[in-house]
């Protein structure tokens, strides 16, 4: 039963501001475990200018958890940060976010190791595309890897157009490579930051791009398990497991990622 | 650098709402006029609130919206309140007392003799089903009949209620 109080004595509560204050503070204690568990956790939000054109970047304490192309045909801040807003519970703080476009400035200067913050994937629901993102992360610069093979790789050798969709919900591009996605045909396939960024990237990362938007010649491809790279048109190469190849852009790039040529094709 | 203010970020929750809790507080005081309930329905809003509060588009009042949910909580607590006392008066078992002790509301009354009056087997399928939630299944192996004439017996037991109830 409740002990309902006297309409004298809820007005002298109403009247007693310290009782009221005190009752705030027992009602907040007393949620508190109830709160641990709906609680979003925090992100840090700005707006950052890079080489890429303008970005929507957020940073939680595991790291980069959202970067989002503003100078893109129907991009929209709004849409960005309600989406971050359902699992973040988001702050703006610019000097935080600013690391990030110089880390992207450097990265397009050439230095290929600038990218040093951590990623936080906790946008992408899906398993599958959490497995996507990891197998994509394991392909380094100066390499790239067809939707086709990442899928395989992934475990769904049938899920290029799945991936493709990852792609484009890729929650933090740049950092996590989708940009290195490419069309089975060996043309470059689209981007949401726009072709011209993808481009531009995959230029950084050493490949040759002509006019036809198609990684060139010079390019070897790379096996992931066997680490031997070879000329597309070795023999052993065309027998090997389209999911486990990547393609270089040159001899040099497949050797600093540790692979060892091939004995057959002898690629140089 | 391009500046940051163009960005539509809701303000921090805790602080966005520290200013409506005294107030929200008092008004739960007043409608509830009991500390536990006002306690309780104070949290349930206050969670309710932060969970919803993505939802809300940058620039909307948090106030009204805020008061929007402590109402419809209060009348949600309210009707069941009201709910689960009339079950309890129509209940035949507590039929005496608690009509000794609200000593009005005739018809529930009405309602209770009535049961009490009704065969045993309708009787009981109907304070199992009405009352106590059990299916027809549960109810017809408890009075050892099949789940069809569990379900005859609701439905006769209501049809007589329905006669005194007018």
């Amino acid at each position: 039963m409740n002990q309902t109080m006297s309409k004298a004595a809820v007005n002298q509560e109403l009247g007693d501001e310290r009782t009221l204050d005190s009752l705030i503070e027992t009602a907040h204690r007393q949620m508190a475990p109830r709160l641990a568990r709906v609680r979003r956790p925090p992100v840090r939000a700005g707006l950052v200018s890079s080489p890429l054109g303008r970005l929507v970047v957020a940073i939680s304490e595991a790291g980069i958890a959202l970067i989002y192309f503003l100078d893109v045909p129907r991009a929209n801040a709004a849409d960005a940060i309600a989406m971050l807003q359902w699992r973040f519970d988001v702050m703006e703080d610019q000097p935080v976010v600013a690391g990030v476009g110089e880390e992207i400035r450097h990265f397009m200067a050439g230095n290929l190791a600038a990218l040093v913050t951590p990623v936080d994937l906790s946008l992408i629901e899906s398993p599958f595309q959490h497995r996507v993102m990891e197998r994509l992360r394991k392909v380094p610069a100066g390499a790239v890897i067809s939707y086709q093979a990442l899928a395989a790789a992934s475990g769904a050798p049938h899920g290029s157009r799945a991936v493709g969709n990852t792609m484009a919900s890729n929650p933090v591009p740049v950092y996590v490579p989708c940009h290195r996605v490419i069309r089975s045909d060996g043309s470059v396939g689209n981007y949401g930051g726009g072709v011209a960024s993808k481009l531009r990237l995959l230029r950084v990362e050493g490949f040759q791009i002509g006019e036809d938007h198609r990684v060139a010649a010079g390019a070897v491809l790379g096996h992931q398990r066997t680490h031997i790279y070879c000329r597309p048109s070795c023999s052993a190469a065309r027998r090997a497991d389209p999911a486990r190849m990547m393609i270089f852009a040159d001899s040099a790039r497949a050797r600093s990622a540790g692979l060892r040529a091939c004995r057959q094709c002898l690629p140089g | 650098m391009a500046s940051i203010s163009s960005l539509p970020i809701l303000p921090i929750f805790e602080e966005a709402v520290s200013s409506h809790e005294r107030e929200l507080m008092r008004y739960l005081l007043r409608t509830t006029g009991d500390r536990e309930d006002a306690l309780d329905l104070f949290q349930e809003t206050w969670l309710r609130a932060y969970r919803a509060y993505p939802a809300l588009k940058a620039g909307t009042a948090l106030r009204p919206w805020l008061y929007r949910i402590a109402i419809n909580l209060c009348r949600n607590r309210a009707r069941d309140r009201t709910r689960r006392a009339r079950v309890m008066v129509s209940d035949g078992h507590e039929l005496a007392e608690r009509a000794a002790v609200t000593g009005s509301n005739d018809g529930a009354i009405a309602i209770g003799s009535a049961i009490k009056a009704l065969p045993p087997n309708q009787r009981r399928s109907l304070i199992m089903r009405k009352f106590d939630g059990l299916s027809y299944g549960e109810i017809g192996a408890s009075l050892k009949c099949s789940p069809e004439s569990a379900r005859a017996h609701v439905y006769q037991a209501l049809k007589k209620l329905k006669t005194v109830a007018e």
